[in-house]
């Protein structure tokens, strides 16, 4: 049995699939590769293929990772060479590595991700980074910021998001755009969406952001470990 | 040139499932519109996910796009939040794989699977910024084609096409596309382009003929161009083996109705079910060779990655040798990596067998359609199973392991009695008494009971639908008697929607005014019970003074002309006389009622 880890940049042309569809591509690009891919024990087997932490729909990646069982050696070489050429161009391959049989899933250990989300201004860029700053200062500022969810029995509970976000800044990017990147808790153990910080700043401002689609989001890189000291994913495969 | 990129961008992030109007998926053909000679779009009128289930879809695509001088690019119906954004940013209908307006294409072919969709046709037309009748199109508009089984009573929608294909079109397609690139390089007008066209067997050019009525009924139609052909004769293809067949499907990122491959092992059916358009209308029976089968299926599952096969067919086990076939298919595909399904299995032992054979793993339930639960009436149907059929076919199921059933039945058929009605939750009832019995444990057993329509080209074509009122009390009945059987998952369809297919798959000309009205009214996915509203319906029938009734009610006299007359299915009248007759003189010796039966 061999285990390979893979990282990946996901382009704008495949932004608008679900994980779930991301997950029927990357193995029918698997199986069409003809690579020996494990599949597991059991009445119903399924092929061994797991990404690091689900990429929402509409949103871009820049390293993304997965990881897969073989059933026989492959190695990362002829690995990113077969599989390459059965993915559409705005899947990228960037790297594959081999990783450790006793490491944990890679899935349990995604702990931060950094997002970066680009917004358009529709009016004067200076008063809508000041509206915009001032609604950001302002929500760090609060203690509880509640999230909806349903339990199991679809009730709503609420949940205090507030300590899932790390970090979060408000820059000048380019004529017309601004840049909030924000690096939020993730992974199995709980996270937050950026579509929900989106929505909170929409609320606390006169800006309209979530409503008019001039904002578009991308996810740069995955940490482990615990939140004060937060690795980069590829350390240490 | 493209719809703007970043307008689309806005709206596909505010669309549900934005991958239906990507265009780029696996398999996908792109091509540089300047370097061919005629661009045209497959227009599919429903949603993606069930257009991207349609084999003609995949079928069509594949032989055009292997002409390197054509072009074929798909569009599906938007669904309703994508027209709403469509409108409302001014953004025309789109072909998925350049996102070129449709209406900037050089023809549109449309296909149409069921009467239900008409509304999304018009629809898709009016967001694509053509003129819905052909009249009122110039030679700057797409030609609009028509192809599919309601081609075999195409007169509800005659004014919009410009001609229709009748049969099957993989192989003469191709050609009729190079020739009209052609005669427009000549600079041939439109009129003359469809003379020409109307000349070859299978093209029908609804708007050469002309219907006469007295008093309101039907007496014909009237040619209006003499080159034209009296009846159109279908189009088919002779030798499944050598005819087009995708090996590289597209595949879709979202899952769609059946997203599985799928290999053709027959086309047509043999057994000449009554109630049963495509057992006649895909005449004669031509099978793929095992080799072929074989072939296809490792080249389909090689270019897609799919880990499921459908072997395709109106009645799968017809097939002969299938049982070698399936073994082969073990071999070829080792390890049971790839599954393989048969879909269309009849109520006997021998489908059991082959059912058993193909599934390894998990055994949830397996599919029949015994249609009517009386023999009586599955005799008049020509459905010939008994009842020892059923229930001996049912038992090896059980002991092979399966865990239930999905039982198909229709109400309403030809000679129907209340009797045979209650019969279907009798049968079900008896079926799982039998095996608690046997098997000391209960099955689950889901039913599904549609509602019969008679279509055209079949021997029943002259029988009236049933009329709504008698639907619901029919149904009612059988509420009661699923009521006191708690376990079974009863579920059946709704006697307005079939009452509204039953009008357009035996109506003319006339219903084309109501459709457009219905569409201004706001009608859309008819078939989808969450969108159908008979509501605006009636009010499009209101409005446009047409009686829906005459239409779906009407018993027709042998001797009067049918609407569908002119299309030729291969199929000679007196066949469907002779098997209507046969139908109804069961049903008098069965000592089905009365047995009055004048036509």
């Amino acid at each position: 049995m061999e285990r390979l880890s893979f990282s990946f940049a996901r382009k704008p042309d495949l932004a608008y699939i679900s994980h779930l569809d991301m997950m029927r591509l990357l193995l029918r690009a698997l199986r069409r590769s003809g690579l020996p891919i494990a599949y597991s024990q059991g009445y119903n087997p399924h092929p061994r293929l797991t990404l690091a932490l689900p990429l929402p729909l509409g949103v871009t990646a820049s390293e993304e990772y997965g990881e897969v069982f073989f059933s026989e050696p492959v190695g990362p070489e002829i690995f990113l060479e077969k599989l390459r050429r059965q993915l559409p161009p705005a899947l990228e391959l960037t790297g594959a590595f081999i990783r450790k049989p006793e490491l944990p899933p890679l899935a349990a250990e995604v702990n931060a991700a950094l997002y970066r989300v680009f917004i358009e201004t529709y009016i004067n860029q200076g008063i809508f980074f000041q509206e915009l700053n001032s609604a950001l200062k302002s929500l760090l500022n609060k203690e509880e910021i509640l999230m909806e969810r349903k339990n199991k029995k679809k009730k709503v509970t609420y949940k205090n998001v507030r300590p899932y976000i790390f970090k979060a800044n408000l820059k000048e990017e380019e004529k017309n755009t601004l840049e909030l990147s924000l690096l939020l808790k993730a992974g199995s153990s709980g996270g937050v969406s950026p579509f929900l910080i989106i929505e909170e700043l929409q609320a606390g401002s006169t800006l309209k952001l979530a409503d008019n689609g001039l904002w578009r989001v991308h996810r740069q890189k995955l940490y482990k470990g615990p939140e004060e000291a937060l690795q980069p994913l590829p350390e240490g495969m | 040139m493209p719809v703007d990129e970043c307008i689309l961008n806005k709206i596909l992030g505010k669309v549900q499932k934005p991958a239906r109007y990507l265009g780029n998926e696996w398999n996908s053909c792109h091509k540089d519109h300047g370097q061919v000679k005629l661009k045209t779009a497959f227009a599919f009128p429903d949603l993606y996910e069930v257009g991207m289930s349609n084999q003609g879809l995949k079928i069509l695509y594949d032989s055009v796009n292997s002409n390197p001088e054509l072009l074929m690019e798909r569009v599906f119906a938007p669904a309703a939040d994508m027209e709403d954004l469509l409108r409302e940013y001014d953004m025309p209908l789109f072909a998925l794989e350049s996102r070129e307006a449709v209406g900037n294409f050089d023809l549109i072919g449309f296909s149409l699977q069921y009467e239900l969709s008409f509304t999304n046709v018009i629809n898709m037309l009016d967001l694509s910024g053509i003129p819905l009748y052909s009249d009122k199109r110039d030679e700057q508009d797409p030609l609009i084609i028509g192809g599919g089984p309601c081609v075999y009573n195409p007169e509800p929608l005659a004014p919009f096409f410009d001609f229709f294909v009748v049969g099957e079109a993989e192989e003469v397609l191709p050609d009729i596309l190079s020739e009209i690139a052609s005669l427009k390089a000549k600079g041939m007008n439109k009129g003359d382009l469809l003379v020409e066209l109307s000349t070859h067997d299978g093209i029908y050019v609804p708007s050469f003929y002309q219907p006469v009525y007295d008093y309101g009924i039907l007496q014909g139609l009237k040619k209006l161009e003499p080159r034209a052909p009296d009846s159109i004769k279908k189009r088919y293809v002779e030798d499944l083996d050598r005819a087009p067949y995708p090996t590289a499907p597209v595949i879709s990122y979202i899952e769609t109705i059946h997203d599985r491959a799928v290999v053709e092992l027959f086309r047509g059916c043999a057994r000449g079910c009554r109630f049963c358009q495509a057992g006649y209308t895909f005449r004669p029976v031509r099978r793929r060779s095992q080799e072929s089968v074989v072939n296809t299926a490792r080249q389909i599952i090689d270019a897609t990655g799919y880990d499921e096969i459908a072997l395709s067919s109106l009645s799968s086990t017809d097939y002969p040798d299938l049982e070698l076939l399936i073994n082969q298919f073990d071999t070829v595909f080792p390890n049971g990596r790839v599954k393989c399904s048969l879909p269309s299995l009849r109520l006997d032992s021998y489908s059991v067998k082959l059912a058993d054979q193909i599934h390894h793993g998990r055994r949830s339930s397996l599919t029949f359609a015994p249609e009517a639960a009386t023999e009586r009436l599955r005799k008049v149907i020509k459905k010939n199973i008994s009842e020892e059929d059923i229930f001996k076919a049912l038992e090896d199921a059980v002991k092979a392991g399966w865990q239930g059933f999905k039982l198909y039945f229709m109400i309403g058929l030809p000679t129907e009695k209340d009797e045979d009605v209650e019969a279907i939750p009798e049968l079900c009832r008896r079926i799982r008494k039998y095996f608690k019995k046997q098997e000391g444990r209960s099955l689950k057993i889901s039913v599904s009971v549609s509602t019969f329509v008679p279509k055209a080209h079949t021997p029943f074509q002259w029988e009236p639908q049933l009329p709504v009122d008698q639907v619901v009390r029919r149904q009612e009945i059988l509420k009661k008697g699923f009521s006191n059987m708690p376990g079974f998952d009863y579920s059946w369809h709704d006697a307005k929607t079939s009452m509204l297919e039953a009008v357009y798959a035996r109506g003319d000309r006339r219903l084309a005014p109501v459709l457009e009205r219905a569409w201004q009214l706001g009608c859309r996915f008819d078939g989808w019970s969450e969108h159908f509203s008979f509501d605006n319906w009636k009010k499009a029938f209101h409005d446009t003074g047409i009686d829906p009734e005459t239409f779906a009610y009407q018993q027709f006299k042998y001797d009067q002309p049918l609407p569908w007359d002119h299309i030729n299915c291969g199929v000679k009248k007196e066949i469907f006389v002779s098997e209507h007759h046969k139908a109804m003189q069961i049903d008098a010796e069965e000592g089905g009622a009365d047995g009055t039966f004048e036509l």
